[in-house]
């Protein structure tokens, strides 16, 4: 191999890393006292750790070719149920541990739900998630009263979120076991092999003995789990639980998740990308708004963040592959879009 | 019997289901005054499900109608607020951006290959940050929703005698809407390309041109929402519509629509708004929490969406056994028949 | 014969793919009015001959006049507008709108941009009428049975003026008593001046039906013959090659060793296959032949556990399975699928990942961790034992060649303890170097006491692999061969459902 051949691979594998360098860079460049401090990293971090948390769980259902539009209400519940929990045991440790174990659960058990419906039923996962996320918000504002519970003891709890280790925000040390645990999952388990192969070909991994069903439903849960935990940090971090705490995250983490080329097709995708993605988008909104734009532009850019990583997924894949491509994406189709629905031709 | 027509019944057995319980239970429900509050409670709502109905029948999904409505809004507030111009340049203005917002939805879907529900999620946020940014603010850069004057627009929302003029453009709509699917060719390709988008191109329609023209009904329906709306609350906020794209989709799939498209019809929508309508009446009525409201919204789209997936499975094996149970008697009576023959 | 009478005239096509000939000079004829039926063993070029003929591949050398006008067609809509319809094989119509508007889709008629309901109702019944069809224009086309909606195709084909309609194996999901109703029709046409090529494997029903008969053999048009000139053995003769009825290319079933491994017994899916009951022995290679859609890789599902059956029962090694597929692999169960791209692997995946796939209960067994060691080793035995290339094992799966894949998908079975491979077209689209390797591999499995189930079109390697041959008709065995010495005529005739002594009577 040339030299300049490696050269190019080695731009090529560590692109991401490079993107966010010259981010980096440009940034301080532009705004050298705000920009590149101490403490303004830990506010970028900070900032996407929620949805980093998120992320991390997130990206099997992607990687299965499905989606969860849920985790925000689902972040809302688990926020609820914990912040109740705990004012149930009177604010004692004992309740803090029970709560978190409380809000976990709830998280697990809408993922699960997700998980059966969309496997037993084959129906579009962004349909029965949308829908979800709907009852979910529901059973949040009624925990919740419809008001803004507010909690700032014990400090076991409020350390959850705002709390400091060695220096670094304690939600911090969560994204990185989260993302950490993902990786592990989803490069060394056989389940994570089964993901990839799922979202892959779907018939071909059945065929292959992958039990489909189950990888789904463990799929939905790890992002179910992922989103509790996401809504724990947050309702820790703000000392409250309020049913409209994370509205809207749902938009980050497929913006992460996208960006960070992982395909809404499945099969193909990493965590490492996501998480790049996360930063990435993290580090434009900080830059965005230390250059002073108005933080009302976000929804709009997030929203064309999308549309173009999104089609320019398609077409990068559409031009080197063209065959590879159209035959994944019938599969696609055939699975996410309802024609699975009415032409549940049972394949050989 | 056909499903259009058990969907049908069944849509109007649960209307009926909710009219006799309310109706038995409150005396006030079935008072004109009342019935005349409930339509126009449904009117917003059934005009955006007439649009939506559109795209939902091309086994799309349309999941900005609620960012739409706010970003029309907004225009209008803008236009009445800064000039003078007449009403109808901010209705016209509202028509066209709401037209040409789902016309956008449609290009995303079509030309760059999006899947309808990324497109619109996106143009979601795209229209609700419009709204945002061109929401009138006061000096401190704080929004202030400032009342709309204008005794011409205000019309919108008036009545006359007991109808309330939404009531009326709701029904013109869904009839133009119904008209349009049942009575032109641009509805047969509706129905056609949401049914088998193959069969459809084989039979050399357009589905690109049919799709777009549903985003774009669907965009206009939800700026006609949006000028009564308006009108209604005598301002706009940037939050206004937010969820409302929900009790929209909820009304369409109760009519019959079917999410895997070609099924359903404008007439359907129409009674799932007044479902819709008179649930969230109902929930009030008896002080039960606003959040069963949200609750209901999301159970319904699941129970049909399964609704729609189990219907069809057993349609498409009805359809196998059938067909093929008589090729397989056939071919015994034929073997059979073989042997015979051999034997004489 | 009158030169008028020529419909569709095409002389000298040429078409190849990526440089292999697929057809070679081909000529065709067609009369106004006829039944012009095409036959040909698959791979003869019918079915390129016919997407020619409509526009959707460009013909690369050859010429096509219609009407007697030289003309061009380079796309479907070509085609239909000089009035050549096809009835598709998977039918082309929308399940959730009326008949009527199924056969006006896309022209419906108009009074100032409103549908006129009236004038259309009444273009629909006098086309009903004037072919004498049963069939309720309001009716729903997914209420209809398969035989109906293909006569709602036929209208659809004669509403646009068509005056030849192509149809291509238009009875393979049809009863008898509905292709009954088809032959009707296609009569019916036949006396209203319309021509009709018809694509069949059936033999009996292009004697019936037919008025000539064109035989493509690998890409060539071998005779035309007319009605009195068609017989059964002259057909076959002339499908197959007289080269090839020579003994070396007849197939010599093989006595099996007596011990069964699997024991199938009335075996039924509902609409699929009925009635299946066969034995399979340790280290037998048991080939199932018969035309496509004769339920052949449905039983191979239902065996994999990957379908289930209405009723029957099968027993592995004497006991019954009930089990998922996962629980079947373990018992030493693998399945190369038909379709390679959909069924087969998963093409985003790297060769390794493809190839370990199935074997994590071998590799990783109770531990937490995938040894990445381990599975490289494997792959690397796999590409070694295979002979795959290129021997990356980190190229993804769908960037391989067709033989390739099919290696890999092999491979990932060979990888462990095998003890009954069911193989489902295992050839198809591979080239010839590759084709061997693949049969030289069954050979050595059944040689190890692998059982093996082949289902193949492909008579000479359904004859040259198995050592006993299950022929299936309309979901049905039909014949077994298992002895003595079998030919490609053999089984084309039991596949097509012709018994001896028909054959007999008629010479």
């Amino acid at each position: 191999m040339s030299k300049t051949m490696s050269a190019r691979v080695l731009i090529q594998k560590f692109q991401r890393p490079l993107i966010l360098l010259v981010l980096v860079v440009v940034l301080t460049l532009l705004q050298p006292d705000a920009f590149a401090t101490v403490s303004n990293f830990k506010s970028i971090f900070l900032a996407i750790s929620i949805y980093g948390v998120m992320v991390s769980g997130s990206i099997f259902t992607i990687l299965l070719g499905g989606i969860d539009l849920a985790v925000g209400a689902v972040a809302a519940l688990s926020g609820a149920c914990t912040v109740l929990t705990i004012i149930a045991f009177n604010y004692s440790d004992i309740g803090v541990i029970l709560g978190i174990l409380a809000g976990l659960l709830a998280g697990c058990f809408v993922g699960l739900m997700h998980g059966v419906i969309i496997s037993k039923f084959r129906v579009p996962a962004f349909l029965i998630t949308v829908a979800t996320m709907n009852i979910v918000y529901g059973a949040a504002e009624l925990l919740t009263g419809n008001q803004t519970i507010n909690i700032i003891s014990p400090a076991s709890f409020t350390f959850v979120g705002g709390g400091q280790l060695f220096g670094i925000p304690f939600p911090i040390y969560i994204v990185a076991l989260m993302a950490f645990l993902s990786f592990i999952i989803l490069n060394m388990t056989v389940f994570g092999r089964q993901v990839y192969a799922t979202g892959g070909n779907p018939v071909a991994a059945s065929l292959s003995g992958v039990p489909v069903f189950r990888t789904t439903c463990a799929a939905y849960i790890i992002s179910g789990f992922t989103a509790a935990a996401a809504g724990i940090v947050l309702a820790s971090m703000n000392q409250q639980a309020i049913s409209k705490a994370a509205q809207g995250y749902e938009n980050d983490v497929l913006t992460a998740i996208v960006v960070g080329g992982t395909s809404l097709m499945g099969g193909e995708g990493s965590i490492q990308g996501a998480i790049f993605g996360a930063l990435l988008v993290g580090i434009l909104n900080n830059g965005l708004r230390l250059m002073g734009v108005s933080s009302i532009y976000h929804t709009l850019v997030k929203g064309i963040i999308i549309i173009i990583a999104v089609s320019f997924d398609f077409y990068s894949r559409n031009r080197n592959s063209g065959l590879l491509r159209t035959g994944r994406l019938r599969l696609w189709m055939a699975r996410q879009v309802a024609i699975l629905m009415k032409e549940e031709k049972h394949q050989p | 019997m056909r499903q259009e027509t058990i969907r049908r019944l069944f849509s109007l057995l649960l209307l009926s289901i909710l009219i006799v319980a309310f109706g038995a239970t409150s005396k006030l429900f079935l008072t004109l005054p009342n019935i005349f509050t409930l339509l126009r409670e449904a009117s917003v709502t059934g005009i955006l499900a007439v649009g939506v109905t559109f795209v939902i029948i091309t086994a799309g999904i349309d999941l900005s109608t609620g960012a739409i409505v706010a970003f029309v809004a907004m225009v209008c507030a803008n236009i009445f607020y800064y000039t003078t111009l007449p009403v109808w340049v901010a209705l016209a203005a509202g028509l066209l951006i709401g037209a040409g917002a789902g016309y956008l939805n449609g290009l995303l879907v079509t030309r760059l290959h999006l899947p309808d529900f990324i497109a619109t999620l996106s143009t979601q946020g795209i229209f609700r940050g419009l709204a945002l940014i061109i929401a009138i603010r006061s000096s401190t850069g704080s929004i202030s929703n400032k009342v709309i004057t204008n005794q011409g627009f205000l019309l919108l929302g008036d009545r006359v005698s007991v109808v309330y003029l939404v009531t009326i453009a709701f029904f013109v709509v869904a009839l133009l809407g119904q008209g349009i699917l049942k009575m032109t060719p641009l509805g047969t390709h509706t129905y056609a390309i949401g049914s088998s988008r193959k069969s459809a191109d084989l039979s050399g329609i357009n589905s690109d041109r049919v799709k777009k023209v549903a985003f774009t009904i669907s965009g206009i329906c939800s700026a006609v929402g949006a000028l009564f709306l308006t009108a209604r609350m005598q301002t706009a906020i940037p939050e206004l519509g937010t969820g409302l794209e929900f009790d929209v989709i909820a009304a369409v799939v109760i009519g019959g629509c079917a999410f895997s498209g070609g099924r359903g019809d404008v007439f359907g929508s129409v009674v799932g708004a007044l479902f819709m309508a008179i649930l969230t009446n109902g929930i009030y009525k008896y002080n039960l929490p606003a959040a069963f409201h949200i609750i209901i919204k999301g159970c319904v789209i699941i129970i049909m969406v399964i609704f729609d997936s189990v219907y069809h499975r057993r349609m498409d094996d009805r359809i196998r056994k059938a067909g093929k149970m008589l090729d397989q008697a056939a071919a015994a009576a034929e073997a059979a028949g073989g042997g015979a023959g051999g034997i004489s | 014969m009158n030169v008028d009478d020529i419909l569709l005239r095409a002389v000298d096509i040429e078409k190849s793919f990526s440089g292999v000939k697929v057809l070679k000079k081909v000529g065709l004829d067609i009369r106004r009015g006829e039944v012009h039926a095409v036959m040909g063993e698959n791979g003869a070029g019918k079915s390129t001959l016919i997407k020619v003929l409509t526009g959707v591949y460009p013909r690369d050398e050859g010429k096509i006049f219609f009407n007697g006008a030289s003309v061009t067609i380079n796309s479907r809509q070509d085609a239909k507008d000089l009035g050549i319809a096809v009835i598709y094989q998977e039918l082309s119509l929308i399940p959730t709108l009326t008949v009527a508007q199924n056969i006006l889709l896309g022209q419906e008629i108009c009074r100032a941009g409103i549908l006129d309901n009236g004038a259309m109702k009444l273009a629909i019944r006098k086309l009903i009428e004037t072919y004498g069809f049963s069939l309720n224009p309001d009716a729903i086309v997914e209420t209809l049975s398969i035989a109906q909606r293909q006569t709602v195709e036929i209208l659809k084909a004669l509403s646009m003026q068509s005056s030849l309609i192509i149809m291509d194996e238009p009875t393979a999901s049809l009863s008898v008593k509905e292709s009954e109703n088809l032959f009707q029709t296609i009569g019916a046409l036949k006396k209203r001046g319309v021509s009709i090529l018809y694509i069949s494997h059936r033999l009996e029903e292009v004697y019936r039906l037919a008025d000539r008969l064109t035989i493509l053999r690998d890409g060539e048009r071998i005779a035309v013959l007319s009605q009195g000139e068609i017989n059964p053995r002259d057909v076959i003769r002339l499908m197959i090659g007289k080269e090839l009825r020579q003994s070396e290319h007849a197939g010599r079933m093989r006595p099996s060793r007596p011990e069964v491994v699997l024991r199938v017994r009335n075996l039924s899916r509902r609409g699929v296959f009925s009635d299946i009951s066969f034995d399979l022995h340790r280290g037998e290679v048991l080939g199932i032949g018969g035309l496509v859609g004769s339920g052949r890789s449905e039983i191979l599902h239902c065996l994999f556990g990957s379908d289930r059956p209405d009723s029957g029962d099968i027993l592995f090694e004497g006991k019954p399975i009930r089990g998922t597929v996962s629980r079947n692999i373990r018992s030493g169960f693998g399945l190369v699928p038909e379709d390679r791209r959909t069924q087969g692997f998963i093409p985003l995946l790297s060769m390794k990942r493809n190839i370990v796939l199935t074997n994590y209960d071998h590799l990783v067994g109770r531990r937490l961790f995938i040894s990445g060691k381990s599975e490289l080793a494997m792959c690397r035995d796999a590409i070694q034992r295979l002979d795959i290339r290129p021997a990356n094992s980190e190229i993804h799966a769908g960037n391989l060649s067709g033989g390739n894949q099919q290696k890999v998908v092999v491979g990932k079975w060979l990888m462990r303890d095998l003890k009954m491979l069911l193989i489902d077209e295992p050839t198809a689209g591979i080239d010839v170097g590759v084709k061997e390797d693949i049969y030289a591999l069954i050979g050595e499995l059944a040689e190890k006491g692998v059982a093996v189930i082949l289902v193949s079109s492909d008579l000479p390697e359904l004859l040259r692999i198995s050592h006993r041959i299950l022929v299936m008709r309309k979901g049905r065995i039909f014949r077994e061969f298992s002895e003595g010495s079998v030919s490609q005529e053999d089984v084309l005739k039991a596949a097509s459902g012709i018994q001896d002594r028909e054959i007999e009577s008629n010479e």
